[in-house]
């Protein structure tokens, strides 16, 4: 049985995302972390393979070999979301967003696409992002375009939307250990309400 | 077999250290006088500064001090102090004396009890900026010390109402809340953040010290009005004896609405009370706080913003599956939304 470390933020709980990963990838030994932490001290545990982003796998030095593609494509949109208008990208002065790879790293990422000015407001889940907005901690919050409509449906507040240019590469799979082959094999196959979950709707 | 009401009163222990008084359990005080250095980290940077993070020793605390020391380790060395017992005062002394902390971190009442003592005995000495987390109804600037901020530990209402919202089919759109008169205010606060996301609060105000009668009768009111009601820590409300004559009278005859705690162990399939718990993620807390530190550091060690408080922005959800399910409907994917699922 292969082993599998899965980093990702998804619109459900770790709880039930774990469960989904369990069942939709039998015969791997699946173990989903949410925090950077977690995922540093998970890869010193030799798993076989690692599904993540891949700005998360070449920021540990790994190269995919299996990606995640939607329409044909390795990258997806991002959206800068905002109570009321929609956020001007490279006028916010504050923006929530997931920590995706710790404070310079996460710093380096959401500036790339919003802007040198922007300050950034990290947090751990998906589900966090919202209450920045509630609390009126930031100016708006980036997350892929397709975690919007999740956004909007928790939420009464009026929330605007703004696509930006510059893309981000969906999941992918690095190869970490000898048992990563049957690991990718299972992912091809992996359910595809559980690869949609994940923004992804074929492996290549 | 199903608990009897006494023994699921007599084991709510996470309330006792969440409610408003948030002592010591008897656990705690084994501890008394001790200084001893629960945890430290060396940062690899040269000349880093240090952090003294003052205290006591339990599972919520050794989950705040992970995402702080997560954050923290690599930039400064990083102390954490047991600070428990009657010796609260002394033993950040000597730490701050040991240490010369930069800056420092507060967890629980006992220890920002202690601190303020400390403070007040040295009123001329300059003190390191300092971070409180879990120690209840903190909000504003915290007027009692000087330089110092904080995380409150009260899950805002406005987050408890989407976190409902995601579970319950029904629209909850006016809250219920049973409060004294000294946590009016507090009320009016979260109710005016809870506007924003169109949820109305409606009060019922008791007296200082009620009595069963009284609780029971704000609840029956309340629930003729409101789609949920939202069970404050005030221990003086959540006391043995109002829980077993008050609330559980109240809450346990139709018409039923959610009621949302913010103590998990007021959540039980066994004893139908709270349908829902939302609590704070004591490791995002912990995230938080070492966010606030950082951003401390960043300004020379000077507070930023006047040193208002944040709240909370992390939390975990439970809910009591059985009672949800018997008497509410659920929304489809709502299983998928709560972190911990109770059935019995």
């Amino acid at each position: 049985m292969g082993k599998l470390l899965v980093y990702l933020h998804v619109a459900v709980k770790q709880r039930a995302f774990q469960g989904l990963l369990g069942a939709g990838l039998p015969g791997v030994d699946t173990t989903a972390v949410g925090r950077v932490a977690d995922f540093e001290r998970a890869l010193q545990d030799a798993p076989d393979a690692v599904l993540t982003l891949p700005v998360v796998l070449a920021a540990q030095g790994l190269t995919p070999t299996l990606r995640g593609l939607t329409r044909g494509s390795a990258e997806e949109r991002y959206g800068l979301v905002g109570a009321g208008s929609a956020p001007e990208p490279g006028k916010v002065a504050s923006v929530g967003a997931l920590d995706l790879l710790g404070r310079d790293g996460t710093n380096r990422f959401v500036r790339r696409l919003v802007g040198q000015q922007a300050r950034v407001e990290r947090v751990t889940k998906i589900e966090d992002l919202l209450p920045l907005l509630q609390m009126q901690r930031v100016d708006a919050v980036l997350l892929p375009a397709r975690l919007v409509a999740d956004l909007r449906a928790a939420s009464r507040l009026a929330l605007s939307m703004r696509e930006l240019d510059l893309t981000v590469g969906l999941p992918a799979v690095a190869s970490t250990g000898p048992g990563a082959a049957g690991v990718l094999g299972a992912i091809s196959k992996m359910p595809k309400d559980v690869s949609k979950l994940l923004g992804v709707e074929e492996w290549r | 077999m199903a608990l009897t009401r006494r023994s699921f009163i007599m084991g709510l222990p996470a309330l006792a250290g969440g409610a408003i008084s948030c002592s010591a359990g008897p656990g705690e005080r084994s501890g008394a006088g001790r200084d001893a250095v629960l945890f430290s980290t060396h940062s690899t940077k040269p000349g880093s500064k240090s952090i003294l993070v003052c205290m006591p020793e339990t599972r919520q605390t050794s989950e705040v001090w992970r995402g702080l020391s997560d954050e923290l380790a690599q930039e400064f060395e990083l102390i954490a102090l047991r600070t428990e017992g009657d010796d609260v005062m002394a033993t950040i002394a000597r730490g701050m004396d040991r240490y010369r902390p930069a800056g420092l971190v507060l967890m629980n009442n006992p220890t920002v009890e202690g601190y303020r003592r400390l403070q007040a005995q040295a009123a001329s000495a300059a003190f390191p900026p300092a971070v409180i987390v879990m120690s209840s109804f903190l909000e504003g600037k915290p007027a009692h010390l000087r330089a110092a901020t904080g995380i409150s530990y009260e899950v805002p209402l406005i987050t408890v109402v989407t976190n409902l919202r995601k579970l319950i089919a029904t629209p909850i759109d006016r809250i219920g809340v049973v409060h004294r008169a000294a946590l009016t205010g507090f009320v009016q606060r979260q109710a005016a953040l809870a506007h924003r996301e169109q949820t109305a609060v409606v009060r019922e105000e008791v007296s200082q010290a009620p009595n069963a009668s009284e609780i029971k009768r704000a609840l029956r009111r309340l629930k003729q009005r409101c789609d949920a009601i939202w069970v404050l820590n005030d221990d003086r409300l959540l006391t043995p004896r109002l829980l077993a004559d008050g609330w559980l009278h109240g809450l346990n005859e139709p018409p039923w609405v959610p009621i949302i705690v913010g103590a998990a162990s007021l959540v039980s399939p066994s004893q139908s009370f709270g349908t829902f718990a939302v609590l704070p993620d004591h490791t995002a807390l912990g995230a938080q706080a070492a966010s606030l530190m950082l951003d401390i550091a960043d300004n020379d060690w000077i507070l930023p913003n006047a040193g208002a408080t944040q709240l909370p922005l992390s939390t975990t959800t439970t809910v009591d599956l059985t009672q949800a399910k018997e008497r509410f409907a659920l929304r489809p994917s709502a299983l998928a939304q709560v972190d911990k699922v109770l059935e019995r």
